[in-house]
């Protein structure tokens, strides 16, 4: 591998690593305090997450909507820091549903909403109830610092995202390098195997079993934080704990005879089946039944967050970076192989 | 010169003449039939003190495919095995390659076929047909054959690998279950739904992806087999 490239690779890393890691959220809302709302005063605490309340305090409005047709406006009380907001707001005994949602706007951070369930008891519920003392106006664009978006559950996570996914896509150029080497390693005239295609293979294999791990340790991680549970019964981790034991089962096969030739044949021969098995595992059949992952049901990519330019200017980088990293190494380990050859028709 | 014709004449006659051999094989081979009828009987008694009675019809799907499995990879052991280095020659000389892939893999899938319905059979002996009750048969059936035709497939061609390898049957439980993982999620899915009676459009999904990891592993095992034949 050339040496700028090797330095591209680690500046990309470096700048992955630093941006991934210390980049700021973008305000969010966190919860609210009110157990249970009741008509007639209702004092509860507004949070944010990153939020700007005590900065921007002289604009925080905060807001109940119900069933998104009627805002009940709160009175700000006390803005306690950045993040909390006491506020009280009046309901009346009849409103149209028990869909409770909470918004806080201020000049800093735009509009936030809390979109947890809430209780409630008293009411009289008449669809269609409408209030017009109080008007809401959503502020979605006056955020303007840089900041990851912010999303419920996922929250500070979402830097993962700059980890867990680039090592897949890394696992992908891997083992389609592997496949292709082994299919140039059958594809020889006159029928022998080529051995220098099958080193290539298995070198690529190899790197690329080291990402898939890793893309199993990291998203073990994030789905311990957001699903609650280091596995969860999900297509696309069964499906990637399928392909870890097919590659490993590749690396047993390989061991499990001397013979070069024979070796470099039938592994060609299985990992082409490993190929194919890992695109309908992890491609085709997460799209058709339901899981957890994002865009589910249609695109098992991350359609709804590539649109954000904060996550995007890292998330680029950091798949190049590890795209590049994998290179590297599968490099390395195939020079490591052929000197070992070396040495062994030499010794 | 043969024509375009006589040649598919041909493959068929050579696929009709291996299919035959395979068969006059197992039937030669009574101890290793009876062996993997033995074998099927015993898992399903076991299941059957064990649980005594079943519940659910996941649990049902489950015990099935399991049971499945384990025949398949049982029935499999003999497919390459008995195959000694002088057969091997004489049918390399003999045969296209492809021809014995083909004979081998639908052999093999039909075989598992009736055992898998054999072992319905008997899960019916032990636990009753209280399970069947609002099932869909068309659908029950139509899983338990595309579910057999797949582990047939998938299985040959691993066994293959496995025995050319020379390391024997330790290897085809290695390189094969990772590999039919997915059917076999799918085949219990559709299993699971077909014995709860669902309608045809909920489960007709599972019988495409089962239709499609068919294909893949039919089509996968055509194209490699003359690699892995050769030597």
């Amino acid at each position: 591998m050339k040496n700028w490239l090797k330095i591209t690779c680690i500046g990309l890393l470096l700048y992955a690593a630093v941006f991934s890691l210390w980049h700021p959220m973008g305000p969010g809302g966190l919860a609210v305090s009110a157990s249970k709302l009741h008509p007639g005063r209702n004092e509860f605490k507004f949070t944010g997450y990153a939020t700007h309340f005590k900065e921007a305090e002289s604009s925080v409005q905060v807001f109940l909507s119900v069933d998104s047709s009627a805002v009940y406006c709160a009175d700000v009380l006390e803005v306690i820091d950045n993040a909390n907001v006491i506020v009280s707001v009046f309901l009346p005994d009849t409103i149209s549903s028990k869909r409770f949602g909470f918004a806080a706007n201020n000049d800093i951070d735009g509009t936030i909403i809390v979109d947890s369930p809430v209780g409630h008891e008293g009411f009289v519920f008449m669809p269609g109830t409408r209030n017009t003392e109080c008007t809401y106006q959503v502020k979605a664009e006056s955020f303007t610092r840089f900041g990851f978006p912010y999303q419920p559950i996922i929250i500070e996570s979402i830097r993962n995202l700059m980890w867990h996914v680039p090592m897949w896509f890394t696992m992908f150029v891997l083992m389609t390098i592997s496949f292709i080497a082994s299919i140039r390693a059958l594809g020889k005239e006159n029928g022998r195997v080529d051995a220098d295609h099958d080193t290539r293979a298995s070198a690529a294999a190899s790197a690329g079993l080291v990402f898939c791990v890793l893309g199993l340790v990291t998203g073990s991680l994030w789905a311990r934080f957001t699903w609650g549970d280091w596995w969860t019964n999900d297509p696309q981790l069964n499906g990637a704990m399928v392909v870890f034991m097919v590659y490993v089962a590749y690396f047993i096969l390989r061991n499990s005879t001397g013979d070069e030739e024979k070796r470099a044949r039938l592994s060609a021969i299985f990992n082409i089946f490993a190929f194919v098995l890992m695109v309908v595992l992890l491609m085709v059949m997460p799209r058709f039944t339901e899981g957890l992952h994002p865009g589910k049901s249609g695109n098992p990519a991350f359609s709804k967050y590539d649109l954000d330019s904060s996550l995007r200017s890292v998330f680029y980088p950091a798949c190049a970076g590890f795209i590049l990293l994998g290179y590297w190494i599968y490099r390395l380990n195939y020079r490591i192989q052929k000197l070992e050859q070396h040495d062994e028709t030499h010794a | 010169m043969c024509t375009k014709g006589c040649r598919i004449f041909d493959a068929v006659q050579s696929f009709w003449a291996l299919f035959n051999k395979e068969l006059r094989l197992e039937l030669r081979q009574k101890h290793a039939l009876a062996g993997v009828l033995l074998y099927v009987l015993a898992t399903v008694f076991v299941c059957y003190l064990g649980f005594e009675q079943i519940e659910s019809a996941k649990t049902w799907g489950a015990l099935l495919w399991v049971t499945g499995v384990f025949t398949a990879f049982n029935a499999m052991q003999k497919t390459f095995v008995s195959e000694t280095a002088g057969t091997h020659l004489y049918m390399y000389t003999l045969a296209n390659p492809r021809a014995i892939i083909l004979a081998k893999a639908i052999y093999n899938a039909l075989l598992i076929a009736v055992l898998n319905l054999l072992s319905v059979f008997f899960f019916m002996v032990f636990f009753g047909t209280a399970a069947f009750a609002d099932a869909d048969m068309a659908q029950f059936i139509t899983g338990l054959l595309l579910g057999s035709t797949g582990l047939g497939f998938a299985l040959t061609f691993v066994a293959g690998i496995a025995f050319r390898s020379g390391a024997g049957i330790g290897l085809v439980a290695i390189l094969g279950f990772p590999v039919i993982i997915p059917l076999l999620i799918t085949i219990v899915r559709q299993t699971t739904l077909a014995l709860e009676g669902a309608s045809v459009d909920a489960n007709s999904l599972n019988v495409v992806v089962l239709i499609v990891l068919n294909v893949v592993s039919f089509a996968l095992s055509y194209i490699l087999f003359p690699y892995l034949w050769r030597e």
